[in-house]
C-alpha cells in the first residue's frame, strides 16, 4: 500500500501544477452548489399567487403553498446535478492522468520499477476518486448547510429526502468510480484526453432518467429505488473495474499502446 | 557467477518472431554492449531481461532471479535506463527522482542522499530544484542515467545513453560508464554508436532476431578478418610480396596502395622475425602498423553474413 500512496502524491503535485485541471475540479462544484442556493434565495419571503398548475402529487409537498412548492420542485431538481458532478471530476483527472503518461512515455519506467500493477492502477484510481468525491461532498455539505437558511423545514426535508441522501452518499462515488475505470479502459485506446472524456459522456444517462423522472411528476428518488439502483451501480462499478484490471496489464501497456 | 544467463529465451507477437532462441552468459562485472539494426529485437530482449514483459519460451536468470516467477525481486536488483527518458515535465529532477526511488523501496531521506551523489556526478546537482520541462535533451538522458541508478542495482540497462547527447555530455556519460564499471556493476548497453561500443564494452554480441556472434571486440575481429600487420614500403610494395610468403608462419599477403598487407596468427611474437626478415631482403621499410578493422566493419559482416544465412535457410 505504501506504493499506492506514493502514487497518490505524485498525481496530486502533478495535478496542483495544472491551472486548467484545478478549474475543472474547482468550478462545477461552485457552480452546481451557487445556482440552486441563488434560485432558492429569489423565492425566500415572496407570495406568489397562482398562474397555473403545479404538480403538487409529490407527498412531500403536501400541504405546501404554492412558493413552497416551487421552491421544493426547483430544489429537487437542481439538487441531484450531484450525481453528474464526481463523473465531472474525477472523469477529467483519470483522462490526463493515464492519458497524459502514455504520450510523454513515462509508464515504462514506472514498470520497470518493483510496484504492481494493481497498486499502480489503485493509486491512480484513488488520486482521482478521493478530489472528485471529496469535492462533491464538500459541495453538498456547503449546499445543506446554506439551505435551512432560504427554506423553510417542510421545503428541506423535500429536497433533502432519504433518496436524496443515498443518491449523494452512494450514486456519486460508484458512478464516479465507474467513471474512473472506463476512462482507465478507454485511454489504452486513444491518445488525446477529449476522446477519452467524450466517451464517459453515457454517465449522464441515469442522472437524465432522474431528471426528467423527477419533472415529469414521477418521484424516483424514493429510498427503495435510489437503494436497488445503488446496488446496480456498485456491481457495475465491480464488473468494470475487473475489465479494466485485465486491460491495464504491464505487457499490454507497453506492447499495445500506442 | 554469471550476471545475466538466457536459454533459448524467444518472443513472438503473434506471427512474428522478435526474439529467436537467445542463449547468452554475461559475467558479473562485464560491461556488454548489445548490437543490431533497427527493429532486431533488442529492446525486447531488454524489456524480457528486466521483467519487463514475459518471454514466450526459454528461461532467463538475472543476478540471480529468474524471469517470470520472481519478478518483483528482479526489478528491486535492476535498474534500466529506457529507450525514451520518461520523466515527469511537471515535476523538478528531484521530484523525479525521489518519486522513483520510494518505489525501489529508498526512504526519502536515502533516495535525496543518492540524488545528490548521482547529481552531482554528472553535474546536475545545480538544476535539482528545476522543473524537467526545462531541460535539455543531453540533461534528461543525464538525469534518467540517475535514476537507473539510485537503488544501487546489482546490473543496469542502458538503451542508448548517448544518443543525442552533444561530444562533451557524450563524453560525460562514457566516463561515468566506466566509473560503474570500476565499481564491478554490470552494464547491458545496446548503442548504434560502435566506437562507443568499442571504447566501453568488455563483450560485444551482436543480434538479429537471433544472436550472431558474441565475444570480446578483439576476437569478433580476429574471428572475421584475422590479424595482420601493414608494412609501408618505399616503392614498388609487389617487389616484396613472394619474400614474404616463402616466410613459414605468414598466411597470406596482399598489397594495398603503398603497403604490404601480411596475415599472421600472432603477431606480437611473428612481427620481429616478418621485419627482420624484410630488412634483411634489403625492403625499403618506412612504417609497421597492426591491421585494426573497425567495429563497424566487423559489425556490418556478421549482420550481412546473418542476411545471407536467413535467406539460404528460405
Amino acid at each position: 500500500m505504501h506504493r499506492v500512496f506514493i502514487i497518490l502524491q505524485k498525481e496530486w503535485i502533478e495535478i496542483r501544477q495544472q491551472w486548467t485541471l484545478l478549474f475543472s475540479i474547482v468550478l462545477p462544484p461552485i457552480f452546481l452548489t451557487v445556482l440552486p442556493l441563488f434560485v432558492l434565495a429569489q423565492f425566500k419571503g415572496t407570495n406568489l399567487q397562482t398562474h397555473g398548475s403545479v404538480p403538487l402529487n409529490y407527498p412531500s409537498m403536501q400541504g405546501m403553498t404554492l412558493n413552497e412548492a416551487l421552491q421544493a420542485q426547483i430544489g429537487m431538481q437542481l439538487s441531484i446535478m450531484y450525481v453528474l458532478l464526481p463523473g465531472i471530476i474525477t472523469s477529467v483527472i483519470a483522462s490526463y492522468s493515464i492519458i497524459g503518461e502514455k504520450t510523454s512515455q513515462t509508464l515504462e519506467p514506472v514498470l520497470a520499477t518493483p510496484i504492481r500493477t494493481w497498486e499502480l492502477l489503485l493509486g491512480k484510481c484513488l488520486a482521482a476518486l478521493i478530489p472528485g468525491v471529496g469535492v462533491t461532498w464538500l459541495s453538498g455539505l456547503i449546499f445543506l448547510l446554506i439551505l435551512p437558511f432560504l427554506v423553510d423545514q417542510r421545503v428541506f426535508n423535500a429536497i433533502v429526502s432519504p433518496g436524496w441522501l443515498v443518491l449523494f452518499l452512494l450514486w456519486s462515488p460508484l458512478l464516479a468510480l465507474i467513471a474512473i475505470a472506463v476512462m482507465l479502459a478507454v485511454s489504452s485506446r486513444v491518445n488525446d484526453a477529449r476522446s477519452a472524456q467524450q466517451v464517459s459522456a453515457w454517465l449522464i444517462v441515469p442522472f437524465l432518467a432522474v431528471f426528467f423522472g423527477q419533472l415529469a411528476g414521477v418521484q424516483v428518488l424514493g429510498p427503495a429505488f435510489t437503494l436497488i439502483v445503488a446496488l446496480i451501480l456498485a456491481v457495475l462499478a465491480i464488473v468494470v473495474l475487473w475489465v479494466t484490471v485485465r486491460i491495464f496489464q504491464r505487457e499490454t501497456i507497453l506492447t499495445r499502446w500506442k | 557467477m554469471n550476471a545475466i544467463e538466457t536459454s533459448k529465451l524467444t518472443r513472438r507477437f503473434g506471427h512474428l518472431t522478435a526474439v529467436d532462441n537467445l542463449t547468452l552468459s554475461i559475467p558479473e562485472g562485464t560491461v556488454f554492449g548489445f548490437l543490431g539494426p533497427n527493429g532486431a529485437g533488442k529492446t525486447t530482449v531488454v524489456r524480457m531481461l528486466t521483467a519487463l514483459i514475459a518471454p514466450t519460451e526459454g528461461q532467463a536468470q538475472v543476478v540471480g532471479y529468474r524471469v517470470g516467477s520472481e519478478d518483483s525481486a528482479l526489478r528491486q536488483h535492476v535498474g534500466i535506463l529506457t529507450e525514451t527518458p520518461g520523466l515527469y515535465d511537471r515535476l523538478t529532477a528531484l521530484q523525479n527522482l525521489v518519486f522513483f526511488a520510494q518505489l525501489y523501496n529508498l526512504s526519502v531521506q536515502r533516495a535525496k542522499q543518492q540524488a545528490e551523489r548521482y547529481l552531482r556526478m554528472l553535474d546536475l546537482w545545480e538544476r535539482r530544484n528545476d522543473k524537467v520541462s526545462g531541460f535539455s535533451k543531453g540533461m534528461r538522458q543525464k538525469l534518467a542515467i540517475v535514476r537507473a541508478l539510485l537503488h544501487e542495482p546489482e546490473i543496469v540497462f542502458l538503451d542508448e545513453p548517448t544518443s543525442g547527447l552533444d561530444p562533451e555530455a557524450s563524453r560525460v556519460v562514457r566516463d561515468f560508464i566506466k566509473e560503474l564499471h570500476a565499481e564491478g556493476r554490470t552494464i547491458f548497453l545496446t548503442t548504434h554508436n560502435l566506437p562507443e561500443a568499442d571504447e566501453l564494452c568488455d563483450l560485444i554480441g551482436v543480434f538479429r532476431t537471433q544472436l550472431l556472434q558474441v565475444g570480446t571486440p578483439d576476437d569478433l575481429r580476429a574471428g572475421l578478418f584475422g590479424r595482420g600487420t601493414e608494412v609501408r614500403v618505399a616503392g614498388d610494395p609487389a617487389l616484396w610480396v613472394p619474400m614474404a610468403r616463402a616466410l613459414s608462419f605468414v598466411r597470406n599477403v596482399a598489397v594495398r596502395e603503398d603497403a604490404l598487407v601480411i596475415a599472421l596468427d600472432d603477431p606480437d611474437t611473428q612481427n620481429p622475425p616478418l621485419v627482420q626478415a624484410l630488412v634483411q631482403a634489403g625492403a625499403p621499410i618506412r612504417a609497421v602498423a597492426p591491421i585494426v578493422h573497425s567495429l563497424e566493419d566487423v559489425y556490418l559482416q556478421l549482420v550481412d553474413n546473418g542476411d545471407k544465412q536467413k535467406n539460404a535457410v528460405k
